[in-house]
């Protein structure tokens, strides 16, 4: 049983208990959805409202996005962890996330005191969510190129995720996509909870994203 | 915005509970309520019963449930409330329909507690979207809805 002594009345601090730790966040979407683009973009918008962070990528049986994470130059290659799902991704980031809560668990020991770790998924399709275990809060990450009849098709990724990403917005022209219906349906299918539009080579609405992360869970 | 890092208690535990009801009477007692389904969450903010926001950053061997107690001041407390969220009842009239409901329930990956012979499901959309993907099983009767 806990034992418990009223502490003194409330004191100008703005907070109360231990240490704060390192928040969790997950990015997932279908391969070629841009995840590893905004995981680079998103790095040093972070940094730019001062908050640090530490990356974790998933592949199947590679460390090809962790590899190309290091070499961009936006991130101490040291704070980049690569984990080969060898399996479905979801299944490492839902079912048994302990390769990832262990490589998380690692990157925060290494680097106490960083803000968030960003733990990108591998590419899946549109039913992969993550685990309560594992993150506190996850982006899932769709593109215009993919067609824009996918908030449509809704899916648990699109459905459920804390912030739905519309990526690559600047192809909409090229691939007869209305890219405003698809941004309706998707804020429709998810009842009005977030959804943003990016495009991340040209570091396009990358900036709402952070400050949207800083707003919900990095306070 | 006051931001909770630990549990500190229970509204049970013997330490508080005569304190915590005396400041429930006094109106010293903020309530945030939260989903059920929010519960495993570590990291989210919440409104509390006061209008405030209050953001929640928990170390990972902690987690919230109903009665959780945030803050236990001399003159305050801060104090969670679960809120259970619209579910599906749902029973097999036979070993068909168990084998079905149990196998559908783990490939959709649906969110269940079971009491019984009924499975409840905590719904993140609406209970049309879970019915028809066992909707063969309730026509011919293998599965039935309770609630």
């Amino acid at each position: 049983m806990t034992t418990l002594t009223p502490s003194p009345a409330a004191s100008a601090a703005s907070t109360s208990g231990g240490a704060v730790a390192t928040a969790r966040i997950g990015i997932g979407g279908p391969v070629g959805s841009g995840k590893t683009a905004l995981v680079e973009r998103l790095v040093p918008a972070l940094a730019a409202l001062g908050k640090t962070a530490s990356v974790i990528t998933n592949d199947l049986v590679t460390a090809e996005d962790a590899e190309r994470i290091r070499r961009s130059g936006v991130i101490d290659p040291a704070r980049v962890l690569a984990v080969e799902a060898g399996a479905c991704p979801h299944t490492v980031i839902r079912e048994d996330p302990t390769l990832n809560i262990e490589a998380a668990d690692e990157l925060e020991a290494l680097f106490p005191g960083t803000d968030v770790i960003l733990i990108e998924s591998g590419g899946d399709n549109l039913a992969s969510t993550f685990s309560d275990d594992l993150v506190d809060y996850w982006l899932f990450v769709i593109d215009v190129a993919g067609g824009g009849d996918i908030p449509r098709k809704r899916g648990p990724g699109v459905i459920r995720s804390d912030l739905l990403i519309v990526n690559k917005t600047d192809l909409a022209p090229y691939v007869g996509v209305d890219l405003e219906l698809m941004l309706a349906e998707a804020s429709e299918v998810r009842g009005g909870r977030a959804v943003l539009a990016t495009d991340c080579r040209s570091n396009s609405g990358v900036d709402a994203v952070a400050r949207m992360l800083v707003d919900e869970v990095l306070f | 915005m006051e931001t909770f890092h630990a549990i500190v208690g229970h509204h049970s535990d013997e330490a508080v509970h005569d304190r915590l009801h005396e400041l429930e009477h006094a109106g010293r007692v903020v309530t945030l309520v939260v989903p059920t389904k929010e519960l495993g969450r570590r990291r989210f903010k919440a409104t509390g019963s006061d209008g405030l926001e209050y953001g929640i950053a928990l170390p990972r061997d902690q987690e919230l449930r109903d009665g959780s107690v945030l803050l236990f001041e001399a003159d305050r407390a801060v104090v969670v409330e679960a809120e259970e969220g619209e579910t599906l009842l749902l029973r097999p009239t036979g070993l068909e329909g168990a084998i079905q409901l149990g196998w559908h329930a783990g490939h959709l990956h649906w969110r269940v507690r079971m009491e019984g012979d009924t499975m409840t499901v905590l719904l993140d959309a609406p209970r049309e979207e879970y019915e028809v993907r066992i909707a063969s099983w309730l026509e011919s009767g293998a599965i039935e809805v309770v609630g």
